[in-house]
């Protein structure tokens, strides 16, 4: 059983006109490290607040089909209770630390579940041991740097043992080296503890090679889903905003060229270095 | 056209932002600003235009020490476009807002008028005139916040992170739209962590770390110094990488490669 | 300077006795001196309570942000100075001032010794529903933002040619549109997506909450919290009782 089943999902935020997403069927996989991709305002962000349940109960709108995360119909459930399930990591990072130290951040979400203290002690330890975030636990967020603070937001999250992580935009305001070390992590949660990872990012080359799913969107719809190398062997969908990464590049204009006998897609830039070798070796 | 010499800043309250920096601009340069969070590039730019005074050097602008002037003066010289277009929209109309700008410039009305059309038009939001700034999107805004200092005609135009959040055809669209005014002998200074973004449309990179310029130069010879780059916490450019990787087997495959077209003309050239 | 001020209140971490203390204990001590101050209107006993309650900021180590404070307030302590003077005597006029730095000292010394989290624990142990305790601790939590959030907007009008100082009194005030309606959207803005985290993060999940940290009341705690209820009853037993002891009512000559 797919462990988020989107069926014809149709959502219009109240207040406007025009759906925001349109007739979306999706199946997720446990284990999945899924991306999203497409132009600024085709309702990435939107599809993301309806996998916790934000939609329909925090953002108002007309909401048609149905979203079932882990069995649990997300109409049914609270946001509280899908939370359990799904973690949610926002752009801004300086927004989701409400606390004034790391350790009460963590603390955070487990104490509005009511979980006994020493349940959370030992939560929040074990987060911070997975994370690394020993040398700054007592630090206020103001004192750490734009890096350490969404590390901070992923690991406050991880310590309602969610088994789906969702996050939006997380590295958009990071240098490449944060950013960098932040997806990495995103991709250990993954390959090392099998949680399944819903990710938009407009940096794909970083994370590339550990995405077992693109979903590329237009308009509210989706429009290519499926293994990577499957949907960049169609194009490289500049016509849809997106900015593939260079190997996919490479090969569509090596390909316009009619070189070689290429079949399969570089994704990352070990492949691209090998399909040159072949080529010119 | 910008000269900057040995400027240290310290904010109140903090650590030391800039450590002697030095840096200059000619009039019709294109140049990108890279480097780590907290590098200072944000505080340099700010002292283009006066918001900041150094504490220590001199800032020059067109020959004049911003010392000795007023950031409303400068401010017609250089225009500093912010990240977000949040903190700076607050009129009714898209008109409105561009006309605000304006009406601190003391030019009269004709002109006023023209220059409002001029750029409404250069930045395709003719349609959105009658329009709330609040109602448009994350793109448009951003569009909507260069037309109000764009409007000022300064000599300068500083972007500070014109890029985030912004998609592939957008980026696009700005990096035209800032080639055309350099074009025309607008200097144009913008601050980017999109490596691939500057790699691809900069001829003049500086890269900054701890508050001191690290590096200064073509792309092709900043972006593809692995020991630099590490130094601003950067990557170099996927195009880059892939012919690092070629060269190790490939002796004279080109290793300052940094955009894709070179990749495939090099492949190209070598498959010959 | 506003914002210089508002720093005079912030949460510093510092290991000393005071930031020790039980939150609960510290509220109850900034009370005693505000209770006390209000209860005084003499010179020498309000100074005895400004003794006590400035050692308690050196004991703390936070005398320079207290100052800061104090003098962020200058203004109106000349005002209080003069138009006390005028209306009744300098010895009246002094008290008040006195008064005044009491409250401050008071307020500094919570704040700047309270760890905002810590904050809502107390109020919360005063029987204070979560939500509204929690919206205490979030206020001072993102104070400093905005503070931050104000300046950039500043700055980014500044860019445009605007200037704040420019223009009789009318026009000021007009200048300061550009300032607040970003000012006010962000925080609209950034409330909104705060909501949304917590929400994502289970807030309000279920009535009865827990607690990470438990507070606990010491020795040290019981012992100052007498101390200071002490200075309460004996400010007012003095006062409206038996009356002030001869020293207490010195006052200057004029
Ligand atoms: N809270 C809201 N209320 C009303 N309309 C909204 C709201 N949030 C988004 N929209 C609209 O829904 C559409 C999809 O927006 P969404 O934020 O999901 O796009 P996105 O793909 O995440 O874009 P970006 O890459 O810019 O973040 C847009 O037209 C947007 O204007
Ligand atoms: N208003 C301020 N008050 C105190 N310190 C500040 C202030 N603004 C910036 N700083 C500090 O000055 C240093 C340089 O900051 P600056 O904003 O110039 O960096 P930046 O290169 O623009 O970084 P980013 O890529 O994150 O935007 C940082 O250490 C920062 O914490
Ligand atoms: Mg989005
Ligand atoms: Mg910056």
């Amino acid at each position: 059983m797919a462990i988020i089943e989107i069926r014809n999902l149709t959502f219009t935020y109240a207040g406007s006109d025009e759906p925001a997403i349109r007739d979306i069927s999706l199946n997720i996989e446990e284990g999945e490290f899924v991306l999203i991709m497409g132009r600024s305002g085709c309702g990435k962000t939107t599809l993301c607040r309806c996998l916790n349940g934000l939609i329909p109960h925090f953002y108002r709108g007309e909401m048609k089909g149905d979203v079932i995360i882990n069995g649990l119909n997300t109409r049914k459930h609270t946001v509280a209770e899908i939370a359990q399930i799904v973690g949610m990591v926002f752009q801004e990072p300086e927004n989701q630390l409400v606390t004034m130290s790391v350790e009460k951040e963590l603390a955070f979400g487990p104490e509005n579940l009511g979980i006994p203290p020493d349940e959370i002690r030992e939560r929040v330890e074990r987060v911070i041991k997975l994370m690394n975030l020993e040398n700054i636990r007592d630090r206020a967020p103001y004192e750490l740097s734009g890096g350490e603070q969404q590390k901070v937001a992923i690991a406050s999250v991880l310590t309602l043992e969610p088994k789906i992580l969702v996050l939006d935009e997380p590295t958009s305001s990071l240098d490449p080296a944060s950013a960098t070390k932040i997806l990495e992590i995103i991709a250990n949660l993954n390959r090392l503890y099998g949680i399944t990872v819903v990710l938009i990012e407009h940096r794909p080359e970083l994370v590339m090679r550990y995405v077992t799913k693109i979903i590329i969107m237009d308009k509210g719809r989706i429009i290519m889903e499926g293994n990577p190398r499957e949907v960049f062997s169609h194009g490289t969908f500049e016509e849809l905003g997106i900015e593939a990464p260079v190997p996919v590049r490479l090969f569509h204009m090596l390909r316009k060229r009619g070189l070689g006998k290429m079949n399969i897609v570089p994704i990352t830039e070990d492949e691209a270095t090998r399909l040159i070798l072949g080529l010119v070796g | 056209m910008i000269e900057v010499v040995d400027v240290w800043y310290r904010y109140p309250e903090g650590s030391v932002a800039l450590r002697g920096v030095s840096l200059q601009i000619e009039r019709g340069e294109f140049i990108a600003i890279m480097g780590e969070n907290g590098a200072g590039k944000t505080t340099l730019i700010k002292h283009f235009n006066g918001l900041l005074k150094p504490q220590r050097g001199e800032v020059f602008v067109d020959g004049i020490n911003t010392k000795e002037s007023s950031i409303a003066e400068l401010s017609k010289k250089v225009g500093v476009v912010f990240q977000n277009p949040d903190h700076q929209l607050f009129s009714s109309t898209v008109e409105e807002e561009i006309m605000f700008s304006l009406n601190n410039l003391n030019i009269d009305a004709d002109e006023a008028r023209r220059r409002m059309e001029w750029v409404l038009k250069l930045l395709d939001l003719e349609r959105y005139r009658k329009r709330s700034p609040f109602s448009l999107s994350g793109g448009e805004k951003k569009r909507l916040a260069l037309a109000t200092i764009l409007c000022m005609k300064p000599k300068v135009l500083v972007l500070d992170e014109p890029t985030m959040g912004q998609d592939f055809e957008q980026k696009m669209k700005l990096a035209e739209l800032l080639q055309n005014l350099v074009r025309k002998g607008t200097t144009v200074v913008v601050v980017t962590h999109d490596v691939e973004f500057a790699a691809m449309y900069f001829p003049r990179v500086v890269l900054m770390a701890r508050g001191r310029i690290i590096a200064d130069g073509v792309p092709e010879d900043v972006l593809t110094n692995d020991e630099i780059l590490r130094r601003a916490s950067l990557i170099p450019p996927q195009a880059t990488k892939i012919a690092w990787e070629v060269s190790r087997e490939l002796e004279d495959f080109p290793r300052k490669i940094i955009r894709v077209k070179e990749l495939y003309e090099a492949v190209i050239s070598l498959v010959r | 300077m506003a914002i210089e001020m508002f720093r005079g209140f912030e949460f510093k971490r510092r290991d000393t006795l005071i930031h020790r203390l039980d939150p609960r204990t510290k509220l109850i001590m900034s009370l005693s001196i505000l209770v006390s101050s209000l209860i005084f209107d003499k010179i020498i006993p309000l100074l005895l309570v400004f003794l006590i309650s400035f050692a308690l900021i050196s004991i703390s180590k936070s005398v320079t942000e207290w100052y800061k404070s104090i003098k962020g307030l200058s203004v109106l302590f000349l005002i209080i100075l003069i138009v006390n003077s005028f209306a009744y005597s300098l010895s009246f006029a002094i008290a008040m001032c006195i008064r005044l730095v009491n409250f401050v000292t008071a307020f500094s010394l919570f704040f700047l010794t309270t760890h905002p989290d810590d904050l809502a624990h107390a109020l919360i142990s005063l029987r204070i529903p979560f939500e509204i305790a929690f919206a205490f601790s979030m206020a001072t939590r993102y104070v400093p933002t905005l503070a931050r959030e104000a300046q950039i907007i500043a700055e980014a009008q500044m860019s445009r040619g605007l200037e704040l100082q420019k223009g009789g009194f009318l026009q000021r005030v007009r200048n300061l549109i550009p300032l607040i309606v970003p000012l006010v959207i962000c925080s609209i803005k950034r409330a909104l997506s705060v909501a949304e985290s917590l929400e994502s993060r289970c807030f309000g999940a279920v009535k009865k909450r827990t607690y990470l940290h438990e507070l606990k009341f010491g020795l040290w705690d019981f012992l100052m919290s007498f101390a200071f209820l002490g200075l309460v009853i004996w400010s007012a037993v003095t006062t409206f009782l038996v009356g002030y002891p001869r020293v207490f009512t010195l006052e200057l000559p004029i």
